[in-house]
């Protein structure tokens, strides 16, 4: 492939442009984390050649051809489901029954969507059946695996054999992403209970496509707002499986069902889906032990824009998430991850063996306040600044100020920075930036402690962001506020804020920061 | 590319002088600095013919060859990148080998100036230096 000429963060398919085709026309809808929305929306026109993109908080819907494979490589999106269909949301009157009847409603005056959208997930997966079947004829996929992969293979084949004679007892259940270091033993075996509950659920699938009539099913429900108040999820749920048990004659199954029906329904609208495969997307065949959430991880490295050739630089890699997601996604760069804890490396780098990415991702133990590498060596940088829980702040809070200034000194100019802060730290760096020199006790350690949580910023600049006008600081303007401090220690004084989003952690909050470095810090003082 | 930190070598309070190793610390751990290896892997990484010729610009090639020499795997590479290297697939075959899938598990970094050694311990060269040396 000529990646030589690849635009900036592009996407690296083998056949780009071919995804339009072979499959079959849907609607889709994804979820994504909150703030990832943006992320996923570009990620579904570029990677699929999604139209009709539209986005709800929390929910991308598109149109796609693409195949079964390409959407599983959609990497900003928690799960995705074919849609049934969207509606307003359901009209609470005070009567319960009428409430009952509109959502068996749902169900009974759609039955030819219904039908039809469960022909499209059969033959969704039906071509999945057909394109694996294939795949295994052709030797030449089991020859070029080495040794080692060879025994592991064997291993999933047994369990696969063994799998088919208890499928119909087995429970599957979503595997909890966020392993614990100290279960860094038993990852291998979860590891390999990806596999096997992708595959338990492809071998249900193919059940369920050569069964036909015979439909098993199971109803998920969220509720919120105003219905949730009326009615709890359960009973919604119930109410339209047995709606679908006496309409269509479909079978109801709670510990393994054919398919799932996705239902969720608030103020501001109802969607119905089915869910296209049994694990979300977000939980990667390739992570062992997932540090970051995997859906931001990769949203890092999409935002850094990384070209072919680039040396990039995580300083504080820990588990090595971000890398491992940028060095799958974008393979012809150059990966470094260093780290203060020998314990985190070493997860990292039994990672980046799991995820066959030896040799390219290199791992050093060094301090993110002096890293061993000149000024300038490298493109791309980017950090999950450690905040949270299982950080102390107060700590991390002194020794950021070197480690945003070491940041700076060993990107090159024109390279970009990509950080993850918490809102506190994000308060603290860019006004440091866009404030006066009155204001450079921002970077001293009493001033940190002070600041407090708006976000206000956040929103303006989420606004500019869907007109497509970047945030940008005039360089000119930082110039001239830099002139009277430039003996006291700046930070990030030749590092121009481009963007900024809003992304959700599940508990906390963060933003994540895309900084360019325009050119050298002795320059901006001359 | 990798760079010592500790105080002695400064010159002036620039930026810290560069430890002769190489430009990336893949194949850097295996330059001048190299002091021992006493446990080295062989990886099997596979080969992107554009991206190992778009490497060769950026190595310092005859720390290249030093290291792989001292290891033993330095597989008939030239003192001089050849010619016209883009092309030949065998060549850059060899310099793919050298840089991707020569791994130093346990080993020790040498730096030329102030003779501090880094350890490399399960594949990781630590960089870490002492208070005092910083």
């Amino acid at each position: 492939m000529a990646d030589g000429g690849q635009p900036p963060g592009a996407l690296q398919e083998e056949n780009s442009g071919a995804h339009c085709t072979g499959g079959i026309s849907a609607r889709y809808f994804c979820t994504a984390g909150r703030g990832m929305e943006i992320f996923l929306l570009k990620e579904v026109q570029s990677r699929l050649g999604a139209t009709q993109v539209e986005y709800v908080s929390g929910k991308v819907f598109f149109t796609t051809s693409a195949e079964l494979r390409m959407l599983k490589k959609l990497k900003s999106a928690e799960r995705l489901f074919l849609l049934l269909d969207k509606y307003p949301p359901l009209s609470i009157s005070k009567n319960k029954g009428s409430i009952i009847h509109d959502i068996q409603k749902l169900v009974n005056e759609n039955s030819r969507i219904w039908l039809d959208i469960v022909t499209i997930w059969k033959s969704l997966h039906g071509q999945e059946v057909k394109q694996e079947n294939v795949s295994q004829e052709y030797p030449v996929f089991q020859k070029r695996k080495s040794e080692e992969e060879g025994s592991t293979n064997n291993k999933r084949q047994k369990k696969e054999k063994l799998l088919e004679t208890i499928s119909t007892e087995s429970q599957v259940e979503d595997h909890q992403e966020r392993c614990d270091m100290s279960k860094a033993n038993t990852d291998s075996i979860l590891l390999e209970g990806k596999v096997f509950l992708e595959k338990a659920w492809e071998s249900i699938q193919e059940k369920c496509v050569e069964s036909g009539s015979s439909i098993s099913f199971r109803v998920s429900c969220r509720c919120s707002g105003a219905l949730a108040k009326v009615f709890p999820a359960q009973v919604v749920g119930r109410i339209i499986g047995i709606a679908l048990m006496k309409h269509f004659g479909w079978k109801a199954d709670l510990r393994n069902p054919g398919i799932e029906i996705f239902v969720h329904l608030n103020d501001i609208y109802s969607v119905i889906g089915i869910p296209v495969f049994r694990l979300p997307l977000a939980s990667r065949a390739y992570i062992k032990t997932a540090g970051l959430r995997s859906t931001i991880a990769w949203a890092m490295a999409s935002f850094a824009e990384i070209h072919a050739g680039d040396f990039v630089l995580d300083p504080t890699c820990g588990l090595g998430t971000v890398l491992v997601e940028a060095a799958t996604e974008w393979p012809n760069a150059h990966y470094l991850g260093t780290d203060i804890s020998d314990l985190q490396l070493q997860g990292a780098y039994s990672n980046i063996r799991a995820a066959r990415l030896v040799g390219k991702i290199d791992l050093l133990r060094a301090s993110a306040t002096e890293l061993p590498l000149p000024p300038g060596s490298i493109n791309v940088v980017f950090a999950d600044i450690p905040f949270g829980k299982k950080f102390k702040i107060t700590n991390n809070m002194k020794f950021l100020p070197d480690v945003l200034q070491e940041i700076e000194r060993v990107v090159c100019v024109g390279g970009t920075v990509v950080l993850l802060l918490s809102r506190e730290l994000y308060k603290c760096i860019n006004d440091g930036i866009s404030s006066g020199p009155e204001t450079e006790n921002h970077n001293s350690v009493e001033s940190l402690s002070d600041c407090t949580e708006h976000a206000v910023v956040s929103l303006e600049m989420n606004t500019q962001e869907k007109n497509g006008i970047p945030r940008i600081i005039s360089p000119l303007a930082q110039s001239t506020r830099r002139e009277d401090i430039s003996n006291t220690k700046t930070i990030l004084s030749s590092l121009l804020l481009v963007e900024s989003f809003e992304v959700s952690l599940g508990k906390t909050d963060a933003f994540m920061c895309k900084y360019k470095k325009v050119t050298s810090f002795a320059s901006i003082k001359s | 590319m990798l760079t010592s930190h500790v105080r002695g070598v400064r010159p002036g309070g620039g930026f810290p002088l560069r430890i002769e190793l190489e430009h990336y610390p893949r194949y850097s751990p295996y330059g001048y600095g190299l002091a021992q290896a006493s446990e080295v892997k062989v990886n099997n990484v596979d080969f992107n013919q554009e991206f190992t010729a778009r490497m060769i610009p950026k190595v310092e090639w005859g720390a290249l060859v030093e290291a792989a020499e001292s290891l033993g795997h330095r597989s008939d590479l030239p003192s001089e990148p050849i010619p016209d290297y883009g092309s030949n697939e065998d060549f850059l075959r060899k310099v793919h080998h050298v840089l991707m899938e020569v791994e130093v598990i346990e080993g020790v970094l040498k730096c030329p100036d102030t003779g501090r050694e880094f350890p490399i311990t399960k594949g990781i060269p630590n960089m870490l230096l002492s208070e005092e040396e910083t």
